[in-house]
């Protein structure tokens, strides 16, 4: 499935959880809980989708005091375009073979991404 | 801030040096969110995904790789000579030497990254930085061997002691000549960090010429003299040994030809890669490179392989026995008359002639470059004046295929005011 759409089981979870609001910004640790990922799986996906232009990334204006500056994540045109080329080719992938589920669920149960990997 | 937080802080900066430098935002992005996530493991298990990134990144582009290697060497280094007692001179300079040495490599690594870019991406531009690091660092525990002898009282009879205290105290170890031995190994690091750099837009077959030629060289100049080149007849010590023979000759027409014969053959190859002819400055950047990158290569091979074989005679009894025949020391002037045949003044001065043989290596590595860049240097001009009379080709600076080159198009002017 995952090769189907160019994008990870992993990676397709962040980019879910990024396009449910895609203009705000959201913080790192956000992005974990939504998606059950962790800081060391979830900032090398933002890096590479950063790298690829589909996300930007941008530092904090102003920090709560004695807090360091966050840094904030929300996807780019680019980004929504290939999250919608994801989801048609995950629900063309569903159409062509209903036997296999949207997304492996073991992958999924195991990182405890949530069961709709894409809208 | 607190001290630990202060030295957390300072401590994760400088992890954070072994990721490119793109990267190191996102370290400081993964920490920023640290205070966030509840405190206990949860909070240990963020921090520890942090430490996988930087590792990962750093990991993918082979610098924790690079940076163990150099630091496995080096501690060899260390450990093969770092001298025992601090009783004499040579002791205290040869510290002086690990320490400044490894710490030159590492800082000069360092910098070069960001003075002269990411190091460039052939196969060949890696194989001659861990060569030359590892002949730099190779040569320091010779070096150091060579040293202690050279300063090592006489064991023999009172004539050997005399004519230690005519000769001074030590042949060779004096601080000047170290700090000139640091520096030349400084500028040969440097050299060699630079040419195999992005930055310096060299053609990778630049540089496979400069190392193949820069080997040969090595080659011949150490078979025509493998224990130095003091005092002792040339081609020492398994040819007869005269100005005049046909290897020595070899080895001094090798010495002006292989630069210039490496540069010719950059120039052709640099030229034919392309599809246009490559710009003069371009041309004239690969003949140097592979000019000098050649005589830096045969000095270093030279040095480090005579040296290293000095170093082994006087580990060796069996081998300086073997190696030096009474017709061979004749190194130092005079000792021949002092030894009437006591076997300790006989081996001290098998010791002593063979060491001293060992520090004109440094007057190799001076001047062995100079001739290259004087040469190439000359080629370089009169491509130069060629391309400027319309005998050669377009005349302007710049790189070719080695490289990008900046293009200035409409999109990228610069705005006026």
């Amino acid at each position: 499935m995952s090769a189907r759409s160019g994008f990870s089981a992993q990676t397709l979870a962040v980019l879910a959880a990024l396009c449910a609001q895609p203009s705000q910004w959201r913080h790192g640790y956000a992005l974990a809980r939504q998606t059950g990922l962790k800081s060391g799986t979830l900032y090398p996906i933002l890096i590479r989708l950063a790298d690829r232009g589909l996300v930007e990334a941008c530092w904090q204006d102003e920090p709560q005091p004695g807090r360091p500056r966050r840094h904030l994540y929300r996807l780019t045109t680019d980004g929504l375009a290939a999250v919608a080329l994801a989801g048609a080719a995950l629900a063309g992938a569903a159409l062509a073979d209903p036997a296999e589920p949207t997304a492996r669920p073991g992958a999924r149960t195991r990182r405890g991404v949530p069961a709709r990997a894409v809208p | 801030m607190s001290r630990l937080s202060w030295v957390g802080a300072a401590a994760r900066r400088g992890v954070a040096w072994l990721m490119p430098a793109g990267r190191r935002g996102w370290v400081e992005a993964v920490w920023a969110e640290a205070p966030e996530v509840p405190p206990g493991l949860r909070r240990l298990a963020w921090r520890a995904g942090g430490v996988r990134l930087i590792a990962g990144e750093a990991l993918m582009r082979g610098r924790i790789g690079s940076a163990l290697l150099f630091a496995a060497a080096a501690a060899l280094a260390a450990w093969a000579a770092w001298p025992g007692s601090l009783a004499s001179f040579a002791t205290s300079v040869d510290r002086v030497d690990v320490i400044t040495v490894v710490a030159l490599l590492g800082g000069l690594a360092l910098v070069a990254r960001s003075v002269f870019g990411p190091p460039g991406s052939s196969r060949v531009a890696r194989f001659l930085r861990v060569g030359a690091y590892g002949a730099i660092l190779a040569l320091i525990p010779a070096k150091n061997v060579v040293e202690q002898v050279l300063d090592v009282p006489p064991h023999g009879g009172i004539d050997l002691r005399l004519y230690r205290l005519i000769s001074g105290p030590g042949f060779g170890n004096h601080w000047d000549s170290e700090i000139l031995f640091l520096v030349v190994m400084a500028l040969y690091a440097a050299a060699l960090l630079w040419l195999t750099a992005q930055r310096s837009r060299v053609a990778p077959a630049t540089l496979a010429i400069g190392a193949v030629g820069g080997t040969a060289l090595g080659a011949v100049w150490y078979a025509i003299g493998p224990l130095g080149f003091g005092g002792a007849p040339a081609t020492n010590p398994w040819l007869p040994g005269s100005d005049i023979d046909p290897l020595m000759v070899l080895a001094w027409i090798l010495l002006f030809g292989t630069p210039v014969a490496a540069g010719i053959l950059a120039d052709r190859l640099y030229t034919a890669s392309g599809s246009s002819v490559p710009p003069v400055g371009g041309r004239a950047r690969q003949i140097v490179a592979a000019g000098l990158l050649t005589n830096l290569v045969g000095a270093l091979f030279v040095t480090v392989s005579g040296t290293s074989t000095i170093a082994a005679t006087l580990k060796a009894a069996w081998l300086r026995n073997w190696l030096y025949h009474g017709h061979l020391l004749s190194g130092v002037a005079g000792l021949r008359l002092l030894l009437r045949g006591d076997p300790g003044a006989l081996t001290y001065s098998h010791e002593i002639t063979a060491a001293v043989d060992a520090p004109p290596f440094l007057i190799i590595c001076v001047v062995f470059p100079l001739i290259a860049l004087a040469l190439t240097g000359l080629g370089a001009l009169s491509l130069w004046g060629n391309a400027a009379t319309g005998q050669g080709g377009p005349p302007s600076g710049g790189g070719g295929p080695a490289g990008p080159e900046a293009v200035l198009t409409l999109g990228n002017l610069p705005r006026g005011g």
